[in-house]
């Protein structure tokens, strides 16, 4: 009886009560996980794209070479690649080999070495495990953000997770790490929910240290923690202490700025790619007037809900999709946000669908290795080999007009979404205002 | 409604992997797939007649390729297809070499010779792009099956052999199951894993309530080692290289 009580409250941690208690709904959602971790499974050992290597290969300059600071600017994310890639050493056979390929310089004669290495299948499913159990953790945990007492459509959400496209092209076929802070990041929504303002805060900041995207949600979660004016800047205080912390540690350890290391970088001209130009020196970065805009809206509600306050999440990765030049992982950070919209507003998955397809066609033009090249592992000289999309498209049209006609449909597809999940708001507040009546 | 539904549904995945199977194995109904104009390469194969093609392509950039083609046999004619004015083609008085130098550029998507050959008993080639030899890039009867020098030669017989040689010893797939033969232990966890995660799914949504439960999932987990003994010896007894 013990166990049997044992079991029911592990099961209850996992997946909450309410759906354990609900037979139909606790096989709904252990279907749904089920395939969604085959699909992810299958998907594990066969396929890549070049970033994983080289953040295993800056890792294993830490793990072999003894270079601590081979990755300054995401240095929390490069020690714990570097951790688990001390750790799974023993699980990788012919260890030498491996070490030899991550170490070369040549990164295009790695890349070849990494394909062709014998192990490759084994070595990137250990690679890539930490972010499925990641996932996994983020399946669960995305549904305890909003519906407490409506199962069915924390089940939803759980389903929107679980089978997302996006989500399993990022982590699996294209292997990148943003799952890590995807899922502090949840964590730290989840103490905002409960009102422990103090650790939503340290540990967004610990999301922010790990990668810079929730940066951009920070100043909507202190406006929506902050009660008094003193808030404000307590919480603001913490929230940049993270990179605060690194930006110390950068300085003690490798005597440069990581801050101003990382403002030089392209990434961050992303951000400012969309500009109006007025004269001289004078121009308009579209994407800060639009995310300046979004923070005054949310800053002038007046009842600043948690759900009020996760749509402009949402709506903040969407508009900087839609305005700025982005990787296709930058999309997955609006995930946790958007798929509990589509609980409310199924038309706006469909709207995500197409977003994804539109994206698998934006990719295109970052070339080979963001499309054939995933699917080196499989067999390498067919990767290299086989007629690309790029030259396919040329053989018929311009490539780049091709995809920027996609690029533009996609543009407008996302900020449709906003103006969704603005008039979704909306709605949620005079629906609010009619019961209060 | 619900049968007709199912079917349509089969149906379209049934497309989607004949697709998928055309894609992956890059044949065309001439034994070689390629897109003028996007492919880039030389592409040799023998049709119906026993002529032999020798076509070249590349993705709309200037580049030149030239080479020769020679034989123990007569040549008894030649043709060229979509052979421009500044292309030169030339045959010896002996009949068995003939010699090529053709460009291609942004219109310009590709050319053809077609050799009819006579007792013969071999071929050889000298096939280059820009004056050097790029041997992945010339396909033999099949994409990425590649001569080993940069002058080769190939027996009568040839391409007919070549239809001989199993699927499995075919890019990608042979790429593909080597590295699997090579890490055999994990191939096999993996593949069981995979298959724990099916039969959970078959368990709790079609066997769930049926009345012979148990001894469909032991059915299953039969199926699922034998499934495991199968990939053990296809991946070990056979040769893929």
């Amino acid at each position: 009886m013990k166990v049997k009580l044992f079991f029911r409250k592990i099961g209850s941690f996992i997946v909450t009560k309410e759906i354990l208690e609900d037979k139909k709904l606790s096989i709904l959602l252990y279907k749904y996980f089920l395939i969604g971790l085959l699909i992810r499974l299958t998907l594990l050992p066969f396929f890549f794209q070049r970033d994983i290597l080289s953040t295993y290969q800056r890792a294993a300059q830490t793990v072999f070479g003894g270079v601590l600071g081979a990755d300054f600017q995401q240095f929390v994310t490069h020690i714990i690649h570097s951790a688990y890639l001390f750790a799974i050493k023993p699980f990788i056979p012919a260890l030498e080999n491996l070490s030899g390929i991550l170490l070369n310089a040549d990164s295009w004669a790695s890349w070849i070495d990494f394909n062709n290495f014998q192990f490759v299948y084994r070595t990137l499913a250990l690679f890539k495990f930490p972010y499925l159990i990641l996932d996994i953790a983020c399946m669960f945990l995305v549904m305890r953000l909003l519906y407490d007492t409506q199962p069915l459509k924390r089940l939803k959400v759980f389903k929107y997770w679980a089978l997302n496209p996006l989500v399993i092209f990022v982590t699996y076929l294209f292997a990148r790490h943003d799952i890590i802070g995807i899922c502090v990041t949840i964590v730290a929504l989840l103490l905002a929910k409960y009102r422990k303002k103090y650790w939503a805060i340290v540990v967004i900041a610990v999301a922010i240290a790990i990668r810079f995207f929730p940066i951009m949600i920070l100043p909507l979660l202190i406006i929506y923690l902050a009660r008094k004016k003193r808030d404000y800047i307590i919480l603001f205080s913490i929230g940049i202490a993270g990179l605060i912390g690194i930006e110390t540690f950068s300085h003690l350890y490798f005597g440069r700025s990581v801050i101003f290391s990382l403002l030089n970088t392209q990434h961050f001209d992303y951000m400012l790619s969309a500009k109006l130009d007025l004269i001289i020196h004078d121009a308009i970065f579209i994407f800060i007037v639009a995310y300046i805009i979004l923070l005054l809206s949310f800053l002038h509600q007046k009842k600043k809900t948690f759900t009020l306050f996760l749509s402009y999440c949402g709506a903040v990765y969407l508009l900087y999709v839609s305005l700025c030049y982005f990787h296709p992982q930058y999309l997955m950070w609006a995930i946790p946000f958007i798929i509990l919209i589509f609980v409310r507003k199924n038309s706006l998955y469909y709207y995500h669908l197409a977003q994804f397809c539109l994206l698998m066609l934006v990719l295109i033009y970052w070339g080979d290795l963001v499309t054939k090249f995933i699917f080196a592992p499989v067999d390498i000289r067919y990767a290299l080999y086989s007629t690309g999309i790029i030259p396919i498209i040329n053989r018929f049209y311009n490539p780049v007009k091709f995809v920027n006609i996609f690029r533009s449909v996609f543009t407008a597809v996302s900020l449709w979404m906003i103006y969704l999940i603005y008039r979704d708001n909306r709605d949620s507040q005079l629906a609010d205002r009619g019961v209060g009546n | 409604m619900d049968s007709i539904k199912k079917k349509s549904n089969f149906i379209k995945i049934f497309i989607i992997c004949l697709m998928v199977i055309f894609l992956l194995t890059g044949m065309g109904c001439k034994g070689l797939f390629f897109i003028p104009g996007a492919s880039y390469g030389y592409y040799v194969w023998e049709d119906k007649q026993d002529s032999i093609h020798i076509q070249w392509s590349i993705d709309r950039r200037e580049s030149e390729f030239n080479g020769w083609v020679a034989t123990d046999g007569k040549i008894s004619n030649y043709d060229l297809l979509e052979w421009e004015a500044e292309d030169k083609v030339g045959i010896n008085s002996e009949k068995n070499k003939i010699e090529f130098d053709a460009a291609l550029s942004e219109n310009d998507y590709s050319d053809e010779i077609v050799v009819s050959v006579t007792d013969y008993s071999y071929l050889e080639f000298e096939l280059k792009i820009n004056d050097g030899y790029d041997l992945s890039r010339t396909n033999l009867g099949e994409f990425l099956n590649s001569p080993d020098g940069g002058i080769f030669k190939i027996e009568k017989g040839y391409f007919d052999n070549l239809k001989k040689v199993p699927w499995y010893q075919k890019h990608p797939w042979s790429g593909f199951f080597y590295k699997l033969s090579t890490d055999i232990l994990f191939t096999l966890i993996f593949i069981f894993i995979l298959g724990i995660v099916a039969i959970e799914i078959i368990r709790i949504t079609i066997i769930r309530r049926n009345r012979k439960y148990n001894w469909y999932l032991i059915l299953l987990y039969g199926v699922l080692i034998l499934v495991d003994f199968g990939v053990y010896l296809f991946l070990t007894k056979l040769s893929f290289i």
